[in-house]
């Protein structure tokens, strides 16, 4: 983040200029999970690798020779290690053959910002990663032309939940690169320790709320389960999903939806388990506590286990808990864009296709789950245990419509039910559920 | 080349980037603030209408902007007296004291990226060392970072880190006092309490105006410390003007209303610093003004 000490409205439209002249490199380091990016690995951050300083000379077109390579210009959100890996693809791209030229631009963690200043000054890069559809729609391409002249077959190959979290009112806005689905941790030493038997993929809430009990007496200073402070509303629906609610009906209205009473008891649930000592709240998603063995379970995407991995701890992962009945998770998904006002919408597609496609979904195995199925199938990627949970989720969770994409102004709403949900779960408020509910029916009628 | 324009020349380099990146855009964005933008679509010419908005529709506004008044109501006279001490202790004649001086001054050195994380370890209500060391003390420590009646001070600390800047130019004001004043003081008996309010407070009162000013303007312009260490919770406790105005801009992409909140924050800005200099004049006192053009 630009920190310097200029006059807040010279800070925004310094950014904008910043970007238009592309060579800005400051960030912020990210709080844990803020977004629903995906399956990004969770290292240290930084100082991103000096030949990503992008583009000095950034011609349109100029083509002196007349055979000269179309530029794509494609924005990554990745940074470090993953954009290491990335640079190394794009290569491979480029020497593939000789008509496109693509140049990657590494945003990091200002990624949003530089996305929207892009747009803002039709300087949109051609390619770019997506997954905030609502906000950023109307700046780029529908590509249901594009899928369509690809054939039946190349859609059907995508794993068909994606699709929702990369449409906007029924167009395809984005070409899905990865997913991850939330799933339960556990760690295994701390249950041994307590000798209490391991989470299993048909647990009930109650099932879990027991055995954090138990957990919990037999590790001293160890919390059964954790849940954020400030549950990321965006995520947190997939609870009122399991239990058969939502935050709004198929209109986007809240009323009637979010203070149903099915919606009310989720709400209800999680603070009596922090009332009663089951839970604690995190400040963060939970990642750094469970690490710290401070805490036996909580609900994550796929961002936790390279960590854990690096730092050795020996865990388990199992379907979220449900309410009698299978739970649904919210996807985290990110697609990969075309800007509405590319010059190069053929040369841009093609690296779309390249880089979603099936050669590229192998190379990202390591760290990111594929979303096309035949890869899945080649490459045995079910018979993974630690993987296949999150395809277990992706299939029980066909079929939600995240509000997100549903209310017009979810930004207002999000930040609205994210100050409702501190209030609920903060332990120094703890302001009951129907309290907090009512004022956002009341601020959003 | 005409010799008349050689000295625009030299100064051109200045004047170009300033038109550029700092005249430029600040119209620009008054100008966006009657529009209705929200980056992707086309601007829409809404009049005052985001000025109506904020004054009478958000409350947001007028708690953000309550929060960030507080903060620098708590903080200004805060960082002043402890720079003035710090500074007053640097100008001692004593063995090592250049040593403290730079020790008082690195802090303020570090980026506020470092400082927020920093604190955000201190701070961490359960492993952070700060309240290892009152528990030590039998005190058990506040939630500072969860609870919405200590975050704010969460900042405050945070924010006096980088008080060095201020204490230097405190130190040079100091030591450029004849040391003479001090000296007839001594001899008509003033000691180090009379000297200190009668001699070093009055002649250093220009650069008081000076801190005063220019850390009023950073604290109400505060926002690196309040997006990384709190991101405006809990509770919304620190969720100043500069983030109200950040989330509106890139947050809820309403980039002609955040241009609104801006300038709002410029024109409060800009009062409150012509009111301090107006009040300078009863308090300031300049060696080489001449009061009442008595002697003139």
């Amino acid at each position: 983040m630009k920190k310097s000490k200029i006059f807040m409205s010279l800070l925004l439209s310094m950014m904008l200029l910043l970007t238009a002249c592309g060579s800005q490199t400051t960030k912020t380091p990210a709080k844990e999970e803020q977004t629903a990016k995906p399956a990004e690995k969770q290292t240290e951050k930084t100082e991103e690798p000096k030949k990503e300083e992008p583009k000095k000379e950034e011609p349109k077109k100029e083509t002196q020779t007349g055979t000269a390579k179309v530029k794509i210009r494609f924005a990554s959100w990745d940074d470090s290690e993953s954009l290491t890996e990335q640079q190394k693809l794009v290569d491979q791209f480029n020497q593939s053959q000789d008509a496109i030229e693509v140049v990657m631009e590494a945003y990091g963690d200002n990624y949003d910002t530089k996305i929207a200043a892009g747009m803002g000054s039709k300087d949109a890069p051609d390619v770019m990663y997506m997954w905030n559809y609502p906000a950023y729609y109307k700046g780029l391409e529908n590509l249901n032309p594009f899928i369509e002249k690809e054939g039946a077959n190349y859609k059907n190959n995508f794993y068909e939940t994606l699709w929702e979290y990369n449409s906007m009112n029924g167009e395809v806005y984005g070409i899905p690169v990865g997913y991850t689905t939330h799933v339960l941790y556990y760690n295994k030493d701390l249950f041994d320790k307590a000798g209490v038997a391991y989470p299993t993929d048909d647990w009930s809430w109650e099932d879990l709320k027991a055995a954090a009990k138990k957990v919990k007496e037999g590790n001293e200073g160890v919390a059964g389960f954790s849940f954020s402070r400030k549950p990321d509303p965006y995520d947190f629906e997939m609870y009122l999903w399991s239990n058969g609610a939502a935050y709004s009906n198929e209109k986007g209205e809240l009323n009637g939806s979010i203070n149903d009473e099915k919606s009310m008891a989720v709400f209800k649930m999680f603070q009596d388990m922090e009332k009663e000592g089951i839970a604690i709240t995190t400040e963060g998603g939970g990642t750094n506590e469970v690490l710290g063995g401070k805490v036996a379970m909580y609900i994550n995407g796929a961002w936790s286990i390279g960590r854990f991995n690096e730092a050795g701890l020996n865990y388990g992962m199992v379907k979220i808990p449900g309410f009698g009945k299978p739970s649904v998770s919210i996807l985290s998904s990110s697609g990969l864009s075309m800007s509405k006002d590319s010059a190069n919408k053929d040369a841009a597609w093609e690296f779309i296709k390249f880089w979603t496609g099936k050669e590229m979904n192998k190379a990202r195995l390591s760290y990111e789950l594929p979303v096309l199925k035949d890869v899945v199938a080649e490459e045995k990627v079910t018979a993974d245990p630690g993987k296949k949970v999150f395809f277990d989720m992706l299939e029980q969770s066909a079929g939600y419509t995240p509000s997100f994409f549903k209310i017009e102004n979810w930004s207002e709403i999000s930040e609205s039910l994210e100050l409702a949900f501190e209030e609920m779960y903060n332990e120094s408020s703890l302001r009951a559920p129907e309290e907090a509910i009512n004022d956002i029916i009341s601020m959003f009628p | 080349m005409n010799r008349k324009y050689t000295p625009y020349l030299f100064i051109s380099p200045w004047v170009i980037g300033f038109l550029a990146f700092t005249m430029g855009p600040l119209l620009l964005s008054l100008g966006m603030s009657f529009f209705d933008w929200s980056i992707t679509g086309t601007p829409e010419f809404i009049g005052a209408g985001n000025y109506i908005k904020m004054f009478t529709k958000d409350p947001q506004f007028y708690k953000s902007l309550a929060i960030t008044i507080r903060f620098a109501l708590i903080f200004v006279p805060l960082n002043m007296v402890v720079a003035l001490i710090l500074a007053m202790l640097i100008t001692q004649p004593i063995k090592g004291v250049k040593i403290f001086r730079t020790i008082f001054y690195v802090p303020a050195v570090v980026s506020g990226v470092a400082i927020s994380i920093i604190w955000g370890w201190l701070l961490d209500s359960n492993y952070g060392i700060i309240n290892y060391l009152l528990s030590l003390l039998g005190i058990q420590g506040p939630k500072w970072l969860v609870d919405p009646k200590w975050a704010i001070f969460a900042i405050i600390f945070a924010s006096a880190w980088g008080v060095g800047t201020m204490m230097l130019i405190f130190y040079t004001a100091i030591k450029s006092i004849p040391p003479s004043l001090y000296e007839a003081a001594a001899l008509d008996g003033a000691g180090p309490i009379r000297q200190f309010f009668f001699i070093t407070i009055p002649m250093i009162t220009p650069t008081i105006l000076f801190n005063l000013i220019t850390s009023l303007i950073g604290a109400l312009q505060q926002l690196t410390l309040v997006l990384l260490l709190t991101n405006g919770g809990p509770l919304r406790s620190t969720y100043f003007y500069g983030m109200y105005v950040y989330n509106n801009a890139f947050k809820h992409h309403k980039l002609g209303y955040a241009s609104a909140n801006a300038w709002i924050m410029f024109v409060v800005i800009l009062l409150l610093t012509a009111l301090v200099f107006r009040s300078s004049s009863a308090w300031v006192f300049y060696e080489a003004e001449k009061k009442g053009g008595k002697k003139a």
